[in-house]
């Protein structure tokens, strides 16, 4: 055991610090860290820079385009990115659809897919969740008839993130009624230009347009955009998951806010608060060093299994408990709200410092959805008592 | 960087694990501790011929030149065996202020707690100075030494105590035989089996051929002396939550009500995740305070204090949720999960509970 990085390693963290100096787009940084809201294009800039880097795979197998790397310098990686505030890596391509297309996908999808999605001349998005199917998401009703060379879908999803950019949609369907819910489901890869595809917007408590309901009429997808075998889209599914909840807990970007609340607040006369920080910034570390135990276990050729529910459960109650101290420690100055639009009035109100007031309210609002996507927490404590207990 | 123990390790903790399971179980261990506040002669003459007593102490003191993970891993198996021998306050507390010494008296000292023969305690708390353990009242004066310890582990045991004493404004460590005329132990036993004491030293002669420890050398073997003894005993509260999670799973399982396992009901199963997931996030805070110790990163002591913190957190939810989840046999003394949570009770109060160590890592 060794918790020292090698000079191998070092080196890399210099690397990345360089493409955090001199190639993150410095329109991207500005906006950032002013704290406000980035552009479908900001975020592609984003992406299209790690892309240019060689990086955008940074978890995919060498093989396939990705780095290959260690555990290690994922780590690293993930932390230089974190304490630079850069944005989160949009996960429905990199993270989800890219992993289960290069594991169960042939070839010619492999061909048509992988490349875009590194190269992010695609935006995906995640069609699981139906107004009937949240927790019990097998139960899903969407319908993929078989028609010839095409399968017919209808139906709707729901809660689907940033729909609103997204040019396809990896899409969970039901194309046979089984005994057992699970067995009839197929992973299908939609485009979201097909005739008969609506999005239309949900607006969350915090005030922002993040989420959609997409509904399909009679859309016609060719059946060569079917991953794996049809029925077995289960499968497929729970391997995605198990790779979403990993890095999920976004511990760089929490140590981030951490450094910002705890400059901002060093001089209140407010001790119960800095118990309360500290008392945090315990159970962070002891998330990071989860998150580093299990890389270890992957890199010795486990599998994220039920071990990344934990990962996910304690990472977005600190991700909570992190909006909350910033909501208690601006007090009163919560008040003026500040939208996606900005205030509703054409000066910034006298008590506004940043993301430190205004934006603490609905970044606590936002932040609700954490310990629901994803599985919701209370069923990634079902997965942990079946697979890890076993009761 | 590297999270993977080495074969050695993995080792060492087979063979603890092997003999809890063998030769110390919960019916010895009450027997142990009904009969002998805890120790047991044999048993310390097994752990000496097994080499554990070497454990941590330098080759050239005749150790084994082990460092805190590999005490951590031997404290994470006592832990769900629930040791009550007194090996954190020879090995680890006295080992270490021993250890740090240049005096060849220490040297002595050492080979004669590693071969099992001599027991040695360190007597730093006082009546009054809480958890500040610098501010000491006990001092020495014209070659006497005279003062109170309270708290002092194993007392009852203990053939010599190493004494945190003042000499004018300086502190200093001295070797003192309980023997030595002036030295009066009044001992009882502790809320978990083992046992500590209230030493009073009067009027008592030491030379200065018995300091084993001068000036800021003595602060800092005590400070020192702290933060390994607090790794330990929260390696040994990962070990005892891991145990209490998972013996109140295999209870759940077996435990009828309502015609069907108790084990069934989602509420005890996600309150069980609950304790697992503490467990868990624990352990992996251990790895981190042992590794950085291990390595004399300047961040040591830090991450202990907030160890530390969380381990007085977690062990007593995992503590109280296994009694509860075992019902009333959850309190009755004969069962073992009832022990555990007494144990947790008493790390958490050992060398600064978690209050204590939120602020510590707070102002840090």
């Amino acid at each position: 055991m060794d918790i020292n990085f090698s000079d191998a390693d070092n080196q890399f963290r210099q690397e990345v610090k360089d493409y955090l100096e001199n190639k993150y787009p410095k329109h991207v940084k500005e906006k950032q860290n002013n704290g406000e809201q980035l552009t479908k294009q900001d975020m592609i800039d984003y992406h299209k820079s790690l892309y240019e880097q060689g990086w955008a795979g940074y978890n995919w197998p060498v093989e396939y385009g990705g780095t290959g790397w260690s555990p290690t310098q994922i780590y690293i990686f993930q932390e230089e990115l974190g304490y630079a505030n850069t944005p989160t890596i949009l996960p429905f391509g990199l993270n989800m659809v890219g992993p289960v297309i290069y594991t169960f996908g042939n070839e010619e999808q492999k061909k048509k897919f992988l490349p875009d999605i590194l190269e992010f001349n695609t935006w995906w998005c995640q069609g699981y969740s139906e107004p009937g199917s949240g927790s019990d998401l097998a139960s899903l009703k969407t319908k993929a008839v078989r028609d010839g060379d095409h399968y017919i879908v209808n139906g709707s999803k729901t809660w689907t993130t940033l729909a609103q950019n997204a040019d396809w949609i990896f899409c969970l369907v039901r194309t046979e009624t089984t005994q057992k819910k699970q067995e009839g489901i197929s992973f299908l890869l939609i485009d979201m230009k097909t005739e008969g595809i609506e999005v239309k917007p949900i607006i969350t408590i915090d005030g922002d347009h993040e989420v959609n309901s997409v509904f399909f009429t009679d859309v016609k997808v060719p059946a060569e955009n079917l991953i794996g075998e049809e029925g077995k889209g289960w499968t497929y599914a729970k391997f995605l998951l198990a790779h979403e909840r990993f890095g999920i807990a976004g511990v760089p970007n929490q140590k981030y806010s951490l450094k910002l609340l705890k400059e901002r607040t060093k001089d209140f006369a407010d001790d119960d608060l800095k118990k309360k920080i500290a008392d945090y910034e315990i159970e962070l570390s002891a998330l990071e060093f989860t998150e580093l135990r299990t890389l270890a276990a992957l890199a010795n050729g486990g599998h994220p299994g039920a071990e990344s529910s934990i990962i996910k459960i304690k990472g977005t109650e600190l991700q909570q408990r992190l909006t909350e101290m910033y909501v208690e420690a601006a007090g009163q100055y919560i008040l003026p709200y500040e939208g996606p639009e900005g205030f509703n009035s054409n000066n910034t109100p006298a008590s506004n410092v940043s993301d430190f007031s205004s934006q603490a309210v609905s970044r606590y609002l936002n932040f609700r959805k954490t310990s629901i996507y994803g599985g919701s927490n209370e069923i990634q404590k079902n997965i942990i008592a079946k697979a890890i207990l076993g009761v | 960087m590297n999270l993977s123990y080495s074969d050695e390790q993995n080792m060492l903790r087979e063979q603890v694990l092997k003999f809890c399971e063998s030769d110390y179980t919960f019916d010895v261990r009450e027997k142990i501790v009904e009969s002998n506040y805890g120790h047991n002669p044999e048993t310390w003459k097994q752990f000496a011929d097994l080499g554990w007593l070497a454990v941590p102490f330098s080759e050239e003191n005749g150790g084994f030149n082990f460092g805190p993970i590999e005490l951590a891993v031997i404290f994470e198996e006592f832990g769900k065996a629930l040791v009550a021998e007194p090996y954190l306050a020879n090995v680890v507390m006295s080992g270490s202020v021993l250890e740090s010494s240049s005096n060849e008296l220490a040297k002595q000292t050492i080979s004669k707690i590693i071969d099992g023969t001599t027991q040695v305690s360190v007597a730093f708390s006082e009546a009054n100075n809480g958890y500040n353990f610098h501010d000491i009242e006990t001092s020495v004066e014209d070659g006497k030494l005279n003062g109170v310890k309270t708290v002092v582990l194993n007392a009852s045991f203990a053939n010599l105590f190493l004494v945190y004493a003042r000499n004018g404004d300086k502190p200093v460590i001295y070797l003192v035989d309980a023997n030595a005329a002036g030295v009066s132990v009044n001992s009882f036993s502790t809320v978990d089996g083992q046992n500590c004491g209230d030493v009073t030293f009067e009027n008592v002669e030491v030379s200065e051929s018995l300091i084993i420890s001068n000036d800021s050398d003595a602060s800092q073997a005590i400070n020192a002396m702290l933060d390994l003894a607090n790794l330990c005993i929260c390696a040994e509260a990962v070990g005892g939550m891991t145990a209490s999670y998972l013996k109140t799973v295999q209870y759940t399982k077996e435990r009828e009500q309502f015609g069907q396992p108790i084990s069934n009901f989602q509420v005890l199963q996600h309150k069980m995740v609950d304790m697992f997931m503490e467990a868990e996030v624990s352990k992996s805070l251990l790895f981190k305070a042992m590794l950085q110790l291990d390595g004399k990163d300047d961040e040591a002591s830090k991450t202990i204090s907030g160890l530390k913190a969380q381990i007085g957190k977690s062990s007593r939810l995992v503590g109280q949720a296994a009694v509860q989840l075992h019902g009333g046999m959850g309190v009755s003394d004969e069962m073992s999960i009832g022990h555990y949570l007494k144990r947790f009770t008493v790390i958490d109060a050992l060398f600064g509970n978690r209050n204590y160590h939120l602020n510590n890592f707070s102002n840090l």
